[in-house]
């Protein structure tokens, strides 16, 4: 399974917010490959789910991923909860 | 003493492999599987690798830029040659950098371990560019220091750095997330310091952004990519139009190096081109930085207690979204404003770096609305600019105009404009 994590720049913030997913997805024994990119990058790459904002969410409705939205990066319950919400363990 | 020359060429002098090392015992330290210790070690490397090539590609396009505005505002330009530039500085000191990171990230953890301020500093680009342009303005300023004293020097003043510049913008922190579990860790400390301090004098707190509707449409700034495209693009167009109505010399040589194609579009593609120069090389360094924070953070975590991550920027931005944009027109209206005067009071041609810009105006953006409202954002925008189009100067023309000051003319930031004059001091003042 493929998880991208986006954010405008694809250096800082989707870094942290890779990080916390692997928390996340580890402690739910999920095995996921996650990187993470800028936003033009990630509506060229393949990827079973794609992590991020609201307002980056817009610019990659057209991709096949199935996009989740996490507005705080930082907020490990809010990502706990969007990936309950999305995924199966 | 074979043993410690064949290290240090092939080692310490190759940065991309001592970059690899340190990553590769990050990762078996933290005992992870061997997949993710070959990926992870592999992907620092080539990483490293990618950002060289990105480097020429950027330099390419500012050859073009730099010419063409200095003919528009009639300018006598001699000064963009003649430098190392980044692709030569990262394989002569590249290792040097590399190494005064790690040691200034140990510094930055047993600080934080020992005394009160407990932030660790995890961004880890703005780590990495930080440390690359004042190892720019050492070696500028005393060219032969030796290997050893350039690592200390530089991971000393990294590690107290990396410390003490998310303490000082926390007090502004808790204001803006609520809550005291995140602090900032980013090279637009000072003018977001700076932006909060103006937005409480020349600000309005009771006309909050966040009651303003803005449009939906404006979603696409966002995109770093597309908004470093954006701007590049109209200034390449509108010095390129300028210059296509010129008969001077200067403007007669700059079209023809257009060839055949028209020289407009030459201009709209040297835009573009400086663009993917960018893109590039944030590539290469998402891939070596991916591999190398993850590995600090593992190791960091174990050893201070009750520590906050200092984080890049836009862990902001989602407190205030509306003062992102106002940040960002602040910035640009900014931006535009001291490209002309800088041109014609000094006779430098500013590069308007739209990551900075954007992402840094933004941030000061936030600050300045915390205090000062939507009248405090633009405001701090406006800061943004005005701090980085004259210490974009200072420092290209000033503290290393022979070392990197391509690098310096898009990847530099406001801090490390204000702090390098210091390095330059205390560089001076130990190695002179």
């Amino acid at each position: 399974m493929k998880v991208l994590t986006v954010c405008g720049l694809g250096q800082g913030t989707s870094l942290i917010l890779k990080m916390n997913v692997e928390q996340a997805l580890g402690g739910r024994g999920i095995q996921a490959d996650v990187e993470h990119t800028d936003v033009s990058a990630a509506s060229s790459m393949q990827a079973d789910y794609i992590i991020t904002s609201n307002e980056l969410a817009e610019s990659l409705t057209e991709h096949d991923a199935t996009v989740i939205l996490v507005n705080n990066y930082f907020d490990m319950d809010e990502i706990n909860q969007a990936i309950d919400a999305h995924m199966d363990s | 003493m074979d043993v410690v020359m064949w290290l240090a060429n092939n080692v310490f002098g190759q940065p991309a492999i001592l970059i690899g090392s340190i990553v590769l015992i990050g990762l078996l330290v933290q005992k992870k599987t061997a997949s993710q210790t070959i990926s992870g070690t592999f992907k620092a490397i080539i990483g490293f690798l990618i950002i060289t090539a990105g480097s020429d590609i950027i330099s390419s396009a500012l050859t073009v830029f730099e010419p063409l505005w200095a003919e528009v505002f009639n300018l006598e330009s001699e000064s963009f040659s003649g430098y190392m530039g980044q692709e030569a500085f990262t394989g002569e000191y590249g290792s040097a950098v590399a190494l005064a990171m790690t040691i200034g990230f140990i510094i930055n953890v047993l600080i934080a371990r020992f005394t009160r301020f407990k932030y660790i500093y995890l961004t880890g680009h703005m780590m990495f560019w930080t440390t690359t342009i004042f190892a720019g303005v050492v070696v500028q300023t005393v060219a032969d220091v030796s290997f050893w004293e350039l690592v200390l020097f530089l991971a000393v003043i990294m590690g107290v750095y990396w410390t003490l510049q998310p303490a000082i913008v926390q007090p502004f922190m808790r204001k803006i997330t609520g809550n005291d579990n995140i602090a900032l860790g980013h090279t637009s400390a000072s003018v977001s310091l700076l932006s909060a301090w103006a937005g409480k004098f020349l600000g309005n707190k009771d006309n909050d952004s966040e009651k303003i509707k803005v449009p939906s449409g404006l979603e696409f700034l966002r995109d770093s990519n597309v908004i470093t495209a954006l701007t590049m693009g109209l200034l390449f167009m509108t010095g390129a139009i300028v210059v296509s109505f010129r008969d001077t010399a200067g403007a007669q040589e700059l079209v023809a190096s257009a060839g055949d194609q028209n020289f407009v579009v030459y201009a709209l593609i040297q835009s573009f081109t400086f663009t993917a120069g960018i893109a590039v090389v944030l590539t290469g360094v998402r891939m070596f930085i991916g591999e190398m924070v993850p590995a600090f953070k593992g190791i960091a975590t174990k050893i201070v207690p009750g520590a906050k991550p200092a984080l890049d920027a836009p862990i902001v931005f989602p407190y205030a979204p509306n003062a992102v944009i106002l940040g960002f027109l602040g910035a640009f209206i900014g931006g535009l404003v001291w490209l002309v005067v800088l041109g014609n009071a000094v006779g430098y041609v500013f590069v308007p770096t739209m990551i900075v810009l954007f992402f840094h105006g933004a941030t000061a953006g936030v600050f300045g609305n915390a205090t000062g409202g939507a009248r405090g954002a633009v405001i701090g925008g406006f800061i943004t600019a005005t701090v980085v189009a004259w210490g974009q100067y200072i420092m290209v023309r000033m503290l290393l105009p022979d070392t990197i000051p391509d690098t310096a003319m898009w990847a530099a930031d406001s801090d490390m404009f204000i702090l390098g004059p210091i390095v330059k001091f205390l560089s001076q003042l130990l190695f002179g």
